[in-house]
């Protein structure tokens, strides 16, 4: 193994971004527990501390169960934390708003309503007109490359573009923060890295701030500003590790740049440790 | 040569199987009438020769019309209640804790029976037929609409909620359109029970309908009138059923794994 390879890495643990005023997204002391079918509590989250900058691209890496959806839940306002605080530019979090925007690994797409319902059915809902919320969801139904499909119902639409109507709907609406559960979990290799690509351009053209819950490592590295490392029982935040790759990002570049290299090499190991020896 | 047939088959008309089907069973029932000559048993043809009696009676229609009207009052009212009961239950465990012992008690009572007692309140008129049709449909209405709210995606809820929608809004906008396909089992059912509860009340409270002519018919020995009655009868249930069916596949066509592009988004 080369010096390069097995050095430690510059940015691990580093802290946000500096920058004037509260976080866009506070996460303090955050803890979860759930009641288990024996009377018992199982404690999911044990205090999360994680603030993210306006404009940050966040991932939380960790394997299967750690409790990475349910923070996002949590962030989202639409499960209520056991203990902690969550805020949003400073404002305390007591449910769900269009400031942050939910995009689900099980695309929750209404399946009643077409490509373009869906899309337009959060700009109705902000209280658009029909004809301006369709003319600005058909804008995005072609930013994300589903032109022709609008009349089509989800259950006609393949896994892929299934998550792209989900994405541009939730793009609609205009949420400040992105909350992406997994979103490209259920999908192959080739259509993956597609999609990563073109959120990426979407990203790097206004800026939102992102939580991005994944188990891809690659995909952690390749997409973000900073990663957070979780272990399982308890959920815990192991590591943040700065991703100090430049941007914009071309996948064919990085997967050859050592600093990509690295970085998906350390975060692997550190996602493999058993929990027991983990902290 | 066998190939050749069976393609013959398959170009046969969608109508043709159900029609050779009816013609069958008719073919059945007048052998057995004339053969067996069980007493009160019209052949098929007779029968049919008593149809055009009732079809052109200006009374008989009237009453049949009325039977109808009352079936859609009776339908039309448990649908009000029955759908946002059921989606309510579906969504909150109080609603249905406090709603389910009294479904429970009142699943197994024959709803006719009640007949006699609602009569005693409401008197013989349309009031009390209408009541227990109300009483005979709303229950698998209920249990269907409960059943697709519970099935409802939890995330599709989310997603609307973080577009600022509230929960009253939710139940009617995401709820009722989420578990529609649902529902509409429940209500082809309760077409069906309509139909039986509307023959039975006029039975019981005999005044006006269709059953009404049926019973009359029957006590004066007029079995021809008594079948061709029950054929008009068979006859508006299968029609419902068929205006129901279209209805439906028009009403939740985006849950059938084919794109619809002919339907506008709404
Ligand atoms: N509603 C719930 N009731 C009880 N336990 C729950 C509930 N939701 C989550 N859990 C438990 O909390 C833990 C974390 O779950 P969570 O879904 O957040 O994990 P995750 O990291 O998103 O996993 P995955 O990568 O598989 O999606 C798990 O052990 C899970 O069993
Ligand atoms: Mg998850």
């Amino acid at each position: 193994m080369s010096e390069a390879l097995s050095a430690p890495l510059a940015g691990r643990g580093a802290p946000a971004v500096p920058h004037p005023g509260p976080p866009m997204i506070g996460m303090a002391g955050v803890t979860k527990t759930f009641k288990r079918r024996d009377g018992g509590t199982h404690l999911a989250l044990d205090t999360i501390d994680l603030d993210v900058a306006p404009g940050e691209f966040v991932s939380i890496l960790g394997p299967s169960g750690c409790g990475k959806s349910t923070l996002l839940y949590i962030v989202g306002g639409f499960v209520a934390p056991s203990g902690g605080k969550v805020t949003v530019s400073g404002d305390p979090v007591t449910g769900p708003g269009p400031d942050r925007g939910p995009v689900f690994q099980e695309f929750a797409l209404f399946p009643w309503k077409t490509v373009l319902g869906n899309v337009a059915y959060g700009l109705r809902e902000g209280g658009l007109s029909r004809r301006d919320a369709e003319a600005r969801a058909g804008e995005l139904i072609e930013r994300v490359g589903l032109k022709g499909y609008e009349r089509f119902y989800p259950q006609a639409l393949s896994g892929g573009m299934k998550q792209r109507v989900a994405i541009a709907r939730t793009l609609a609406y205009g949420p400040k923060i992105l909350l992406m559960d997994e979103p490209f979990g259920a999908l192959d290799a080739h259509t993956r890295i597609k999609l990563q690509n073109q959120l990426l351009e979407l990203w790097e053209r206004d800026r939102k701030t992102v939580l991005f819950v994944t188990h891809a490592v690659d995909e952690a590295v390749f997409l973000s500003d900073r990663v957070a490392v979780m272990s399982r029982q308890p959920g815990r935040i192991k590591e943040v590790v700065a991703i100090d790759l430049p941007r914009p990002r071309h996948r064919d570049e990085l997967l050859l740049d050592r600093r990509y290299q690295r970085h998906v090499i350390d975060l692997e190991r550190m996602i493999e440790d058993p929990p027991d020896l983990a902290s | 040569m066998s190939r050749a047939a069976s393609r013959t088959g398959a170009a046969l008309r969608p109508g043709l199987p159900p029609f050779l089907a009816c013609l069958a069973l008719l073919l059945a029932w007048q052998i057995a009438a004339r053969f067996l000559a069980v007493g009160g048993v019209p052949d098929a043809l007779s029968t049919f020769r008593e149809l055009p009696a009732i079809i052109g009676d200006r009374e008989a229609l009237g009453e049949i019309a009325a039977s109808l009207r009352r079936m859609g009052a009776g339908f039309g009212l448990a649908l009000l209640f029955s759908v946002p009961l059921g989606l309510l239950m579906g969504r909150s465990r109080l609603v249905s804790a406090l709603v389910n012992p009294l479904l429970m008690v009142g699943y197994p009572v024959p709803k006719a029976a009640l007949m006699p007692l609602i009569m005693l309140w409401l008197g013989v008129g349309d009031a009390a037929k209408i009541l227990v049709i109300v009483l005979g449909v709303s229950l698998p209405i209920i249990y269907h609409s409960r059943q697709g709210a519970r099935a409802v995606e939890e995330k599709l809820l989310w997603s609307a909620a973080a577009m600022g929608m509230s929960g009253p809004a939710r139940l009617a906008r995401i709820v009722l359109p989420a578990a529609l396909p649902e529902i509409l089992v429940g209500c082809r059912t309760g077409i069906v029970l309509a139909l039986i509860t509307m023959i039975t009340s006029e039975m019981i409270a005999r005044q006006t309908g269709a059953g009404n002519i049926l019973f009359n018919a029957l006590d004066m020995a007029q079995y021809e009138t008594v079948y061709a009655m029950i054929l008009v009868v068979s006859a508006l249930g299968i029609a419902l059923d068929v205006l129901f069916e279209r209805l439906r596949s028009g009403l939740t066509g985006w849950a059938e794994p084919i794109p619809s592009p002919a339907i506008a988004p709404a």
